[in-house]
Parts: structure tokens; C-alpha cells; sequence
């Protein structure tokens, strides 16, 4: 069989060549080059279904460290290699997917924008980095692009720089990613020397058959464990408790601590508590950018890394119920703020971070139960479609009128049906509601944290918390519909008559409702549930468990109770926001209290603020005073002495023959002075060296 | 012994260069002297040799063709051995005369035409011999005929008085040195009744005659290679000589200084290890760290852009022969890999400077105020080229230096303190480079570290409403003004360094191979 994952690196040099190509001539092309950029991710879109569909047929692993990029003297090499995984592959389908609708709608939406062939460079960019990212096999290279796709956020966030907001948005975004970075490659220094220090040598091979491992470098599938390779027949990998069992052997607490670290450096990319503060902010960046950071890029990117972590390495217990903890926590913690945000946007910010809770807490579950990742995984991808379909018709609606505020809007769907429909169709989907696909994917990661609860009962009270997020979420999605839509006319108006877009901006939107409505069904396909590990087909959603599980009547409970409590939330949302109600909270409302620490988003900013200045600035001005006495002092002192013996040696350099002359014939008699005289004493002090 | 009819296929690259030299001579006496035929021809003449050596050497997808007779490398014939290590340098000698060629066909017409490059290419082809040899006498007259073609190429102009004088100086001192290291030679042959280079290192140190030898040898090849005490002559030589013969001198010639000082000390050091080998290692190791370190002091005062890229010469001189005073496979493979870079990196300046004038652009320092943003094709490539001669990571000039240093501190004990000279030398010159970009790119009115705009909009990618957002008609311009070879030369040098400083795995591999093989095996 001809190998085609070889030509695996064409996914992230087509965007490649589309970001040379823009970044250096973008201004030679009408409209900064936006069909350039179109072409570019079209052939990475077509490559990368091209990949995923092979390798859902094959399922396993191809594993190619054959291009070293750096070798050291000593022999230590560091490789690019590309490892085509399900993981990867599911991740190539909604990079690429998200990624075309995206660039695509960009072509009319930022049509009138200043600096457009910075705007795709930088986009061809974010998607080489996070195309690189999924098929990267080793730690080194993973952080490599993901530094990349932090750099990337950072300008794309600050796209409008002459804006403050927006120039302080992207540096938040970037220092905040920046304490999980940190805390990343700690984690993963501790996994390198722990794990990819130690050759193991009963495992000199990989665990895939026909595969060689390198001696050296960190290479996931060859780290040194052993874990069950995918079981094509039963469409499930177990990663046997073997890989946990393995690495808590080693010093199970070092390997808890790093298992934080990489969750650490997760939250951060995916903006969860307490890392989250970057990601509302974010908004200030065009909406195109916020679709595909929070569809298929950046945030993406965390919860990727948790998921191969858990695959390849795998957390320990503790480490696991941390990051259970965590996501169900910021499940409902986002959702409590995606309440009272007015910003359009913002609300939809707020969804993300709380279904990133959903996916965090499902890698956690996994981990605790000893199976593959897949239910996170898969509610990524169903989450790519919707949230993208929610921010791209959140831009239609803010190209059309020109502001964010949803107490300005209303009455919109008339003038705007098919945005107002397939907003609702992500609405619907996002809430949990069948037979969309926000259901399903939620369903299955919700019964497998209740699988996982029945064996660590701390996990309950996140589960807990996780299932009061799914009412929150259909309260505050529909309150944002409803408020934008329903009625008959806007509560401000607007400098411009509301206006559906043109197609270059529709289809992506219908595209992704379609997209919306079958991704739910795509695990009935075989092939596509190979992509998947860990996930099974239940005969009512996917049921998300263990081996041996199949239908019972815990998971048909499940599913019925998060159905009616999305149910409940919808209704209330009309209730309160339908029909152009607009429900605000009296002052005197005992609530009003609750209602401030929710818009200041419980005074977190403040809270950093407070850190930065009493603690940081402290230490920052102690090292500036080492810095600039000390450090500075001691450079001066070396820099003027090399200046005055730069200007003393220049009166060496006559430009006299006869004195370069003397000076050849002086260097000659040191030579041989230090060759007859010098040498033999030297030789006889030290014994023949 | 026998007599066999011996092959000549394998002087291939050789006898390229040299039907290069009788075109350019025919073409002289029918009258052409157009620089765009004359050069053109040279180029592809050295361009095919230089195919050629890679060809010899195995190197991907040329590998077929090599002219190579099998079991030829590395056994000794006569005055000449082959090795990859041979080869490898080959290749690097005719890069840098084929750089300075295709550079020059930029210049002014003139009935010197044919003389330049004639000249150059006899040059390029004593180099390929002296790459080649296994004979002290040998090598010193290959160093020979490169030496007197390059005396004459520095006042080839005959019309500029210093350009003549320089040629005076280089030829006088040339002379002594050449005349010293050939009584060395002498010397040796009394010692040992043999010049052979690869009998050396089998034989046993029984005399001091030999040290004296060996010594004089040394100042010989030490001048070519630019070592502090024989260094002087070089700045007023890369100051006064054309522009592009400065390249070529600083590029190539210095590096055959370089390669005979290699392959002179591996055979000394192996005479001399049992008993004297550590305090020969000290001496070459104190001649290293005294270039650098004198090289790199003298360049922080310096004006003008000319004598500045002289001193930086010399100072990188002294990195590379930390190859030859560490003496294992993987500082050799670094001095291999610095020596290359600095072929791109020093031909690319120098080339750079002499462009210049086309530009408008002074000799002194100074006068590069902003050229970072008006020549922004030019002014990109010569700061990467700068930073590359600094040592900045994802340039060759990083990768070779990181090698050298590696590869000291892997040697351990007294070898860590070169490593350790070589970093806060490398840090020292940081200073004068740095001092160029920040003329080049900071805004002329603070003149000073500090960015007046936003950070936002240097972090841009400089396209769009970027501030500093290369204006297309000005590289137009800068073509023009440069010519079109020389500005193709100068960003294809620049793409180089990053490009192997990047992905610098092919080379290192094959340099990393030759080292080991040039060490173990005779030379």
C-alpha cells in the first residue's frame, strides 16, 4: 500500500506558501489578496479531508521522524516528525473546515478594512501553526507551533492596533497565554528528562508494528509505555490502565506535578479558570478572528494537548480529577458571566470558555476511567461547527448595523432570516437540544464524568456543577437570540438599514448550519468513529464509558435530564427576553449585588491588577535596580576599557610596510621561542600533558 | 612499483576552472572585454566546477556524476590526496570565487576585465590545489599561485594610488612570509628527509628543528589566514583593494590559509602528541583567542565600514582555527561550518560595501544611517548577514559557532576555557554590529534604542499600513543602482545564511563525516 501520510506535510505547506506569498507581495493583489489566501486554505482544506479520510480508514498510527532538523555533536538529534494520529486527523478536518469557511467570509467582511494582506499573511500563518501543531510528534516541535499560534493570536487580537482597546486586548491575551506557556514547558522538561531522559530498554521499538523509535528526541509514541494500539474491530482504543500505571510507577508525584503543568499550560491556551481573563477581552479582534480562535484554533489547541497528553502519557489519578475539577468548574463559572454580558460577542466568548469546560472535564473523565479522549474530542468538533456558525453570524449582524450592543438590536429576523435561522440552529445546538449535534456531543462526555464520579466521588460535585452549566448555557444563548431577533423592530436605531449579506458570507453560514445538523449523526459512519477513541455508539447518544458498557438506563436518564434542564433554560430565556421583552433586574433587586460581581466578572482583572502592581512590580523594581547598577555598571566598565584599548591599538596600525614587517618578523620570534623554549618546559611541568 | 597511466578524471573541477582561464584569455586577445560575457563565462566556468566537487562528494541528486575513480580517496598519489574533507573545502573555495565572479559582472566595463578574472579564476584554481595536497612543497606553492594572482588583482585598477599601494604592501609582506615558511620547509625536510605531509604524522618527534619548522610554516600560512601577530597587512589590503577583491581575499583566500594550517597541525600535533602535543594545542589555542580577541577590539573604533569588515575578518579567523586547536571530528566540523558561513557572510559584505557607492552610500559607518528602510532589499540582506557574523541564532553564522563551541566544551578541561573566550568574544562584537543595525534601522532622530511607535506596529509584518512597509519602487531603484547581478548575489547570500541556518542538517551531516574521516584516516 502506498504510504500517502508521507505527504502528510502538504496540509501545513499550503497555508505556508499562501502566508510567504501574501506577507511579501499581498499588496500587489486587488483586496489584500484574499482569493490568494482562499486558494491557499482550500488546498489545505482539500489535503487534510483527503488524510482524515484515509486515516479513518486505516485508524492507526503513521509515525515518520526521518527529518532531523538539528543534530547535536553529541549525537542528540532534534526531529520534525509527523505523526498522523485519529486525534490529528480529527483536528485536520476542523482546522481546515472551520479555517475555509472562515477565510472565505472574510472576503466580504473585512473587504473595507486597512491592512488586508497583513490580515491574511497572519491568518495563513494561524492556520500553518495549528495544522503543524496536530501533526507534530514530539513535545519540542508541539511547542514550537504553539508558540506559533500564541504570536499569531496575539496579532491577530491586536489586528486594529490603532485601537487601545484592542492593542491591550492582544497583550493580555498574549501575557496570560504566556504563565500557562511557562508553566508548560516545565511540564514538559519534567517529562523530558523523567521519561524521554531514561532509555527504557526493554522498549526499543515503538508500539506500533513497523515503526522504529529514535533514541533520541521526545517522541510521544515511543516515550517509553505501553498502551493497547487501536482496536479497529471493536471502534475503541483502550488505553489500558497500563500507560497510568506506567508513568504514576516512575515518582507518581512528579508526574502529578507535571500533569498539572501541561494542564496548566492548557488553561491557559483554552482559557479556563483562572487563566480565563484574556478570552473576553479577545473580542476586540476582528470576528472572523474571534470564529476561528474559538472554533478551531487557538482554544483548540489546549484542549488537544490535554487529549494527546492523556493518550500518550496519560495523567495520573490526581492529576486527572484535577482536570475534571477544573473544566466542570469553569463550565458553570463562564456561564454565570455569559448572563450579563450585553456585548454580542462577549456572550458568545463566555459560551466558549464554558463548553471548553465540557471538553476539559471530559479528558479528565477519560483519564479517570482509563479510556481514550474521544468524548472531548468529539464535542470539539461539533462545538468547531456551531461556534463558528454563531461568531460568523454574530459578524453578519454586526456588519449589518455596526454595533456589538444587544440591547440595540431586536426585531432582526425579518430583515435578516437566513442569519436569524442558522443563529438558531447553532443556538439549538450549543444548548444541547436533538437532533443537533451539540446534543449528542454533550451527552456522551455528561454520562462519561457520571462514570467516572461513580468511582471518584469528588468528581460528582463537578458533574454537579457541569449539569447546572447546561441550563445556564440555553438561558444565555437564547437571551442573546431572543434579544437580537425577536420583535419587530431594533430598541436603537442603527446608522444602516439591517441587511442580509452576500453569499460570499452566507454560504459559510449555511454551510455550517448543515454542518451543524449531521455532525451529530457522523459516528454511525465506522470510519468516522475511528477517529474517535473511546467513544461508543449507545442506542441513545454516545455513550461515553469503559469496556463492557453499552446501553442502561443511567444513560438514557442522563440524556432525558439535560435535555429538560436545557429545556427549562430556553423557556425562561423566553420568557424573560422573548417576543422584544427585554427583562433587566430593578435596582433594588436583592439580586442587583450578584449581578454587579457578574459584569465586573467577579473582579478577576482587578484581582491580577492588584498582583501585578503589589507583587511583580516589587520584584521588577529590585531587579531593575540590580539591573541597571550592577549589570549595566559592570557592561560600561568592560565597554570603555575595550574603547580606550581599540583607540590605544590603533597607533599600532601605521600603515608603514617596515613596521608590519617588524611586526611579522616579532611574531615569529615569540613562535619559535615558545617552540624550542616554552614547549619542552611546558611539557616537563605537566608530564606530557 | 609500478607505473600505471595515471587518471586524470578526478581533476575534473580542476581543468574547469582551467579552460575557464584560456576562454577568458581568447577572449581578451579578440578584443571582448564586456563584463556581462567575460564574467558570465567565468561564472558558469566556476559554477560547473563547482557542480562538480559536489558531485565528488555524493551530495544529492548529483551523486551520479562524479568523476571520482573508486578507491581513490583517501590513498595518497604522489604530492595529492583526496579526501571529503579535501572536497568539502573545494567546494567552499570555488563558492566564494563564484560569488565574487557573479557579483563583479555588476561593475563598470574596462579593458581590466579580462585581467580580473583571469585572475581570479588561476587563483581559485592554486586554492583547489592546495585543497588537495598531501606535500608541504606542494602546498606552499599552490598557496603560491593563488598568492601572486591575488597580489596583482588588489591593484588591478592601476588607475586608484591606494588601491596600488595596498598591492605594494600585500606583495612585500607576502614575500617575507612566503619566503619564511618556505626555510621552514626546508628546515623540516632536514629534520625528517621528507615533505610529505601524511609521512609526518607517522614519525617521532626527535628534534627540535622540526618545532622551528613547523613554527616558520605556520607564519607562512598564518599571514594568508589573517592570525595576530601577521595580520597587519589585512586592513590596509580589504581597505585599499576594490571592493570585490576584498571579498574574495577575505572569503577565500584566508580559508586556503586556513585549510593549509589544518592540514599542516594535524600532522604536527600527531608528531608531537606522545610527548608535546597538549603545549602545542595551548599555542594554537592562545594564537585563536588572541586574533579573536584582537580582531574584535580593534573593529569597536573603526569608521569606516571597510576597515571594520577587515577586523571582524580577522577576529572570525580566530574562531576557526579553535577547529584545529581542539582537534576532534566535531570542532573540526564546526570550523568547517563557520568557515562556510563566513565565505557567504564576508563575500556578501564586502560585496554589500562596494555595491554601496552605486547607492549613494558613503564609506563610514555612519553613512548607513537609514539604508535600512530606502534600500530595503539590500539593507535586509546586509543586516542578516551582520547578524550572522554576530552568531544570531537561525543563521549559519549561529549554527557554526554553536558547533565550535560545543564541540570545545565537549573536549572538557583547558578546551571549556576556549569555549568560554570564544562566547564573551562573541558577545564583544555584538557591540560593533549591532552599532551598524541600529544605524541602518532606528529612526534618525533619537538615534537610540528606543522605538517612538507603537509595538504593535514594528510586530506587524511589515506589510499593509506597517510603518515600516517596504516600498516596492525603491527596490526597483536599489537594483538599479546596484545592477542586477550583484543585488541577485547579495539576497540570494542573505537567503542562504538563513535558510542553512534553519535547516543546516545536510551540511553538518557531511561536514560532521569529513571531519571524522580527515582525522582518523592520513589527512
Amino acid at each position: 500500500m502506498i504510504d500517502y501520510f508521507w505527504y502528510a506535510f502538504l496540509v501545513p505547506l499550503s497555508t505556508a506558501i499562501g502566508f510567504v506569498v501574501l506577507g511579501l507581495g499581498g499588496t500587489f493583489f486587488k483586496k489584500g489578496g484574499g482569493f490568494i489566501a482562499v486558494i491557499a486554505e482550500g488546498a489545505a482544506l482539500v489535503f487534510g479531508v483527503f488524510f482524515a479520510y484515509q486515516e479513518s480508514l486505516s485508524s492507526t498510527l503513521y509515525h515518520d521522524t526521518s527529518f532531523v532538523w538539528f543534530a547535536l555533536p553529541d549525537g542528540t538529534s532534534f526531529v520534525m516528525g509527523t505523526l498522523v494520529s485519529p486525534l490529528g486527523a480529527l483536528m485536520l478536518l476542523v482546522v481546515n473546515i472551520v479555517g475555509f469557511l472562515v477565510v472565505l467570509y472574510s472576503m466580504e467582511y473585512m473587504a473595507h478594512e486597512e491592512g488586508l494582506p497583513r490580515y491574511y499573511a497572519e491568518m495563513m500563518l494561524f492556520l500553518t501553526a495549528m495544522n503543524g501543531l496536530v501533526l507534530a510528534d514530539n513535545y519540542l516541535e508541539f511547542i514550537l507551533m504553539w508558540e506559533l499560534v500564541g504570536l499569531c493570536s496575539y496579532l491577530l487580537i491586536g489586528f486594529f492596533w490603532k485601537k487601545p482597546e484592542a492593542a491591550s486586548a492582544a497583550k493580555k491575551a498574549f501575557l496570560v497565554t504566556r504563565v500557562g506557556d511557562v508553566l508548560l514547558f516545565v511540564g514538559v522538561f519534567i517529562f523530558f528528562t523523567s521519561l524521554g531522559g531514561i532509555v527504557d530498554p526493554s522498549i526499543t521499538t515503538s508500539p506500533y508494528p513497523g515503526q522504529v523509535c529514535s533514541s533520541a528526541g521526545i517522541n510521544w509514541a515511543c516515550a517509553g509505555f505501553t498502551f493497547a494500539p487501536p482496536n479497529a474491530d471493536s471502534n475503541v482504543v483502550f488505553l489500558s490502565a497500563n500507560s497510568v500505571a506506567s508513568v504514576t510507577a516512575r515518582d507518581p508525584n512528579l508526574m502529578t506535578l507535571a500533569g498539572l503543568l501541561i494542564l496548566g499550560g492548557a488553561a491557559g491556551k483554552s482559557a479556563q479558570f483562572p487563566l480565563h481573563t484574556w478570552l473576553p477581552d479577545a473580542m476586540e479582534g476582528p470576528t472572523t478572528v474571534s470564529a476561528l480562535i474559538h472554533a478551531a484554533t487557538m482554544v483548540a489547541a489546549g484542549v488537544f494537548l490535554l487529549a494527546i497528553t492523556s493518550i500518550y502519557i496519560g495523567f495520573t489519578p490526581t492529576a486527572a480529577l484535577v482536570v475534571l475539577a477544573i473544566g466542570g468548574f469553569t463550565s458553570l463559572f463562564a456561564g454565570t458571566m455569559g448572563l450579563v454580558a450585553r456585548d454580542i460577542k462577549r456572550v458568545i466568548a463566555y459560551s466558549t470558555m464554558s463548553q471548553l469546560g465540557y471538553m476539559v472535564m471530559a479528558v479528565g473523565a477519560a483519564s479517570l476511567v482509563a479510556i481514550g479522549p474521544g468524548a472531548a474530542m468529539f464535542h470539539l468538533f461539533t462545538h468547531a461547527f456551531f461556534k463558528a456558525l454563531l461568531f460568523l453570524s454574530a459578524g453578519s449582524i454586526i456588519h449589518a448595523l455596526g454595533t456589538q450592543d444587544l440591547f440595540a438590536m431586536g426585531g432582526l429576523l425579518r430583515k435578516m432570516p437566513v442569519t436569524g435561522y442558522t443563529m438558531l440552529i447553532g443556538a439549538l445546538a450549543l444548548s444541547g437540544i436533538p437532533p443537533f449535534s451539540g446534543f449528542f456531543s454533550k451527552d456522551g462526555l455528561l454520562s462519561l464524568t457520571w462514570t467516572a464520579a461513580q468511582h471518584y466521588p469528588g468528581a460528582l460535585v463537578f458533574f454537579l456543577m457541569a449539569l447546572v452549566g447546561v441550563l445556564l448555557t440555553a438561558l444565555y444563548i437564547f437571551r442573546l437570540w431572543f434579544l437580537a431577533f425577536s420583535g419587530t423592530e431594533a430598541r436603537e436605531s442603527s446608522a444602516h438599514p439591517a441587511h442580509e449579506p452576500s453569499w460570499v458570507m452566507r454560504a459559510p453560514l449555511v454551510t455550517l448550519a448543515g454542518l451543524t445538523l449531521v455532525a451529530g449523526f457522523l459516528p454511525l459512519l465506522s470510519g468516522f468513529s475511528h477517529l474517535l477513541p473511546g467513544v461508543q455508539w449507545g442506542a441513545f447518544g454516545y455513550a461515553s464509558s469503559g469496556s463492557g458498557f453499552s446501553f442502561s438506563q443511567t444513560d438514557l436518564f442522563l440524556g432525558l435530564v439535560s435535555l429538560g434542564l436545557a429545556l427549562t433554560g430556553l423557556l425562561t430565556a423566553y420568557a424573560l427576553w422573548g417576543n422584544g421583552r427585554v427583562f433587566r433586574l430593578a435596582d433594588e433587586s436583592p439580586l442587583k449585588g450578584l449581578h454587579t460581581v457578574l459584569v465586573r466578572k467577579y473582579y478577576f482583572d482587578e484581582a491580577y491588577d492588584g498582583l501585578a502592581h503589589g507583587g511583580v512590580l516589587g520584584i521588577a523594581r529590585a531587579f531593575d535596580w540590580f539591573d541597571r547598577y550592577v549589570i549595566d555598571g559592570t557592561v560600561h566598565a568592560f565597554e570603555d576599557l575595550f574603547r580606550i584599548a581599540s583607540e590605544r591599538g590603533r597607533r599600532i596600525q601605521t600603515g608603514l610596510v617596515s613596521s608590519y614587517v617588524s611586526w611579522v618578523v616579532f611574531g615569529l620570534i615569540v613562535l619559535v621561542f615558545f617552540f624550542l623554549y616554552a614547549l619542552p618546559y611546558l611539557t616537563s611541568a605537566w608530564g606530557g600533558g | 612499483m609500478s607505473f600505471d597511466i595515471p587518471s586524470i578524471a578526478q581533476y575534473t573541477p580542476e581543468a574547469t576552472v582551467f579552460i575557464g582561464v584560456i576562454l577568458v584569455f581568447m577572449l581578451d586577445v579578440a578584443g571582448i572585454r564586456s563584463r556581462a560575457i567575460i564574467g558570465g563565462a567565468t561564472s558558469i566556468f566556476l559554477l560547473l566546477a563547482f557542480l562538480q566537487v559536489l558531485a565528488d562528494l555524493g551530495s544529492w541528486p548529483l551523486q551520479g556524476l562524479s568523476t571520482l575513480p573508486a578507491g581513490l580517496l583517501g590513498t595518497q598519489n604522489g604530492p595529492v590526496i583526496f579526501t571529503n574533507f579535501g572536497l568539502i573545502f573545494q567546494g567552499i573555495f570555488l563558492l566564494s570565487a563564484l560569488l565574487v565572479a557573479l557579483a563583479s559582472v555588476s561593475e563598470a566595463d574596462g579593458e581590466e576585465v579580462p585581467t580580473f578574472y583571469a585572475l581570479l579564476s588561476l587563483a581559485a584554481l592554486g586554492m583547489l590545489f592546495v585543497a588537495i595536497s598531501a606535500d608541504l612543497i606542494f602546498l606552499l606553492l599552490s598557496v603560491e599561485i593563488t598568492g601572486i594572482a591575488t597580489y596583482v588583482m588588489v591593484g588591478y585598477t592601476r588607475k586608484d594610488r591606494r588601491a596600488v599601494e595596498a598591492a605594494m604592501k600585500f606583495y612585500i609582506i607576502g614575500a617575507l612570509s612566503t619566503a619564511i615558511s618556505f626555510f621552514g620547509a626546508s628546515l623540516l625536510y632536514g629534520a625528517y628527509g621528507t615533505t610529505s605531509l601524511t609521512a609526518f604524522r607517522a614519525l617521532p618527534a626527535n628534534s627540535s628543528l622540526a618545532l622551528v619548522g613547523f613554527g616558520m610554516v605556520a607564519v607562512g600560512l598564518g599571514f594568508k589566514a589573517t592570525l595576530v601577530p601577521f595580520h597587519m597587512w589585512a586592513v590596509d589590503v580589504y581597505d585599499g583593494a576594490p571592493a570585490s577583491v576584498s571579498a574574495f581575499l577575505a572569503a577565500g583566500s584566508k580559508k586556503m590559509g586556513l585549510f593549509g594550517i589544518f592540514i599542516v597541525f594535524v600532522a604536527a600535533v600527531r608528531i608531537f602528541a606522545s610527548a608535546q602535543g597538549f603545549a602545542l594545542y595551548l599555542a594554537l589555542g592562545a594564537l585563536a583567542v588572541i586574533t579573536m580577541t584582537v580582531g574584535n577590539v580593534m573593529a569597536l573604533e573603526q569608521t569606516t565600514m571597510k576597515r571594520m569588515l577587515a577586523y571582524s575578518s580577522i577576529a572570525q579567523a580566530g574562531y576557526m582555527l579553535l577547529g584545529i586547536a581542539i582537534d576532534t571530528p566535531a570542532a573540526l566540523a564546526g570550523a568547517t561550518l563557520q568557515i562556510t558561513a563566513d565565505v557567504l557572510m564576508k563575500a556578501g559584505a564586502f560585496i554589500v560595501v562596494g555595491a554601496a557607492v552605486g547607492l549613494g552610500v558613503g564609506p563610514l559607518i555612519t553613512d548607513w544611517r537609514g539604508v535600512g528602510h530606502s534600500r530595503p532589499g539590500i539593507g535586509a540582506s546586509f543586516a542578516i548577514m551582520l547578524l550572522s557574523l554576530a552568531g544570531m541564532p537561525l543563521t549559519l553564522g549561529f549554527v557554526g559557532k554553536f558547533y565550535l563551541f560545543f564541540a570545545a566544551v565537549e573536549a572538557g578541561g583547558y578546551f571549556t576555557l576556549l569555549a568560554i573566550a570564544g562566547l564573551l568574544n562573541s558577545a564583544l562584537s555584538v557591540f560593533y554590529y549591532a552599532r551598524i543595525l541600529r544605524y541602518m534601522y532606528m529612526p534618525e532622530s533619537t538615534g537610540s534604542a528606543t522605538v517612538g511607535a507603537h509595538p504593535l506596529s514594528h510586530s506587524s509584518l511589515g506589510v499593509g499600513n506597517a510603518p515600516a512597509a517596504p516600498a516596492w519602487g525603491s527596490v526597483r531603484d536599489e537594483i538599479r543602482g546596484t545592477g542586477s547581478a550583484r543585488w541577485a548575489t547579495v539576497v540570494g547570500i542573505a537567503l542562504l545564511l538563513l535558510v542553512l541556518g534553519i535547516y543546516p542538517t545536510p551540511i553538518i551531516g557531511a561536514m560532521n563525516s569529513a571531519a571524522q574521516q580527515f582525522l582518523t584516516l592520513g589527512l
